[in-house]
C-alpha cells in the first residue's frame, strides 16, 4: 500500500524554517532577550499607567517557583502529563484497531 | 497570553469572571452529557486535552525577540466545541496560576476567556463553516487550531487594551501596541500549531476514525474519502 506522506514533509518542513527563522532572529536582531511576551506586555503596562512595574502586587497571594530550575521542572511536568494521555490513548487506539483487523 | 496577577484592576478582574463562569457550567454539563451517551469519547478527550497541556507549556521563541507559547486548543474544538475545550483549558490556566505563578487566581477569569472561550469559539465558527463544504479535512482543521491560537492572543490585547487606554489615542492606540506585542509574536507560532495538529488529526483518522464518525464530527462521505488517501 502506498502511503501519502504529504503532511508529515510539511510539518517537518514547517518546524525547520520556525527554527532558521529563530536563528536569524536571535543572530541580527540586536538586544531580543527572548523574554516571555506575558513579561513585555507587562512593561507596556507600566508604562501606558505610569506606574512602576514593583508595584503592581498580586490581588490574590500567590506563590511562586522559588527558582527557574523548580518553574522548568513544573512546566516539564506539565507537558509530561499531555504526554503520557496521548501517547496512552493512541497505544490504546492501535490495540482496539489491531485486534478488530484480527477478528 | 497569560495576563500576570496583579495585572488588571479587580474590576476587570471580576467581568472576565462573569463571562467566563457560565461558559465553564455549560462546558461541564456538556461534558456530562457526552461522556455518559458514549464512553469512547473519553480517550479522545484525553488526546485533544493532552495536546493543549503540552503545546501551553512549551515557550518558543518568534520574530519579535520575546517568547510566547502556542494554545493547542484547535483538536478539542473541532471534537468536543468550545465550551469543553474551556473546561480543559481552566483546568491547564489553573494548574500555571497556582505553581507556575503564570496568570493568578483574580486574572484567571480573563485568562480562561482569552484562551478557553474566544479562541475556540472563532475557531469553532471556522469549523461549522467548512465542515459540510468540500474543504479538505486537514485544511479545516490547520485553520481552526491557527486562528483560535490568534484570537486567543487578539483577546488578551483587547482585556489589556480596555483596562488600560493610552492617555493620547485611548483604547485603539493601546490595542494597537499590545498586539504588536503579543498578536505579531504569535503568526509563526500558530502557523506550526496548524500544521502540527492537522498532523495529529490524520493519525486520529486512521486509527479511530469510528469515533469522529458517532460524533458527527466530519460527514462519513468526507472521513471514508480521507481515509483512503492515508
Amino acid at each position: 500500500m502506498a502511503h501519502n506522506y504529504t503532511l508529515e514533509i510539511l510539518a517537518g518542513i514547517a518546524m525547520v524554517a520556525f527554527c532558521a527563522l529563530f536563528l536569524y532572529t536571535s543572530a541580527t536582531m540586536s538586544g531580543a532577550e527572548f523574554a516571555g511576551s506575558d513579561n513585555v506586555g507587562s512593561g507596556l503596562i507600566a508604562e501606558l499607567s505610569g506606574t512602576p512595574l514593583e508595584n503592581f502586587q498580586p490581588l490574590i497571594p500567590q506563590w511562586e517557583p522559588p527558582s527557574g530550575e523548580i518553574e522548568s521542572c513544573l512546566f516539564a511536568l506539565q507537558s509530561a502529563i499531555g504526554g503520557i494521555l496521548i501517547g496512552g490513548v493512541f497505544g490504546f487506539w492501535y490495540g482496539q484497531a489491531r485486534r478488530k483487523a484480527a477478528e | 497570553m497569560h495576563i500576570m496577577e496583579g495585572f488588571l484592576p479587580w474590576q476587570w478582574c471580576l467581568v472576565w469572571w462573569i463571562i467566563a463562569l457560565p461558559c465553564i457550567m455549560l462546558g461541564m454539563y456538556q461534558l456530562k452529557k457526552v461522556l455518559a451517551i458514549d464512553r469512547d469519547a473519553l480517550p479522545l478527550l484525553g488526546v485533544t486535552g493532552g495536546f493543549i497541556f503540552i503545546l501551553s507549556s512549551l515557550k518558543l521563541p518568534s520574530v519579535t525577540g520575546s517568547c510566547s507559547h502556542p494554545t493547542g486548543t484547535g483538536l478539542s474544538t473541532i471534537s468536543f466545541g468550545p465550551w469543553i475545550t474551556a473546561v480543559v483549558c481552566a483546568i491547564v490556566l489553573l494548574f500555571q496560576s497556582l505553581f507556575l505563578a503564570h496568570g493568578g487566581l483574580s486574572v484567571l477569569g480573563a485568562n480562561i476567556v482569552s484562551m478557553g472561550i474566544v479562541g475556540p469559539v472563532a475557531g469553532y465558527g471556522v469549523y461549522r463553516l467548512l465542515r459540510d463544504t468540500s474543504v479538505n479535512i486537514y485544511m479545516t482543521v490547520f485553520l481552526v487550531s491557527a486562528l483560535a491560537d490568534m484570537f486567543t492572543y487578539v483577546t488578551t490585547s483587547l482585556e489589556l487594551a480596555l483596562a488600560y487606554p493610552a492617555e493620547t489615542g485611548g483604547f485603539v492606540s493601546s490595542f494597537i501596541l499590545f498586539m504588536g506585542i503579543f498578536a505579531v509574536t504569535q503568526v509563526p507560532l500558530a502557523i506550526v500549531e496548524g500544521i502540527v495538529l492537522a498532523l495529529v488529526f490524520k493519525y486520529i483518522l486512521a486509527l479511530k476514525p469510528e469515533i469522529l464518525i458517532r460524533l458527527n464530527i466530519f460527514s462519513k462521505e468526507k472521513i471514508e474519502a480521507a481515509r483512503s488517501e492515508i
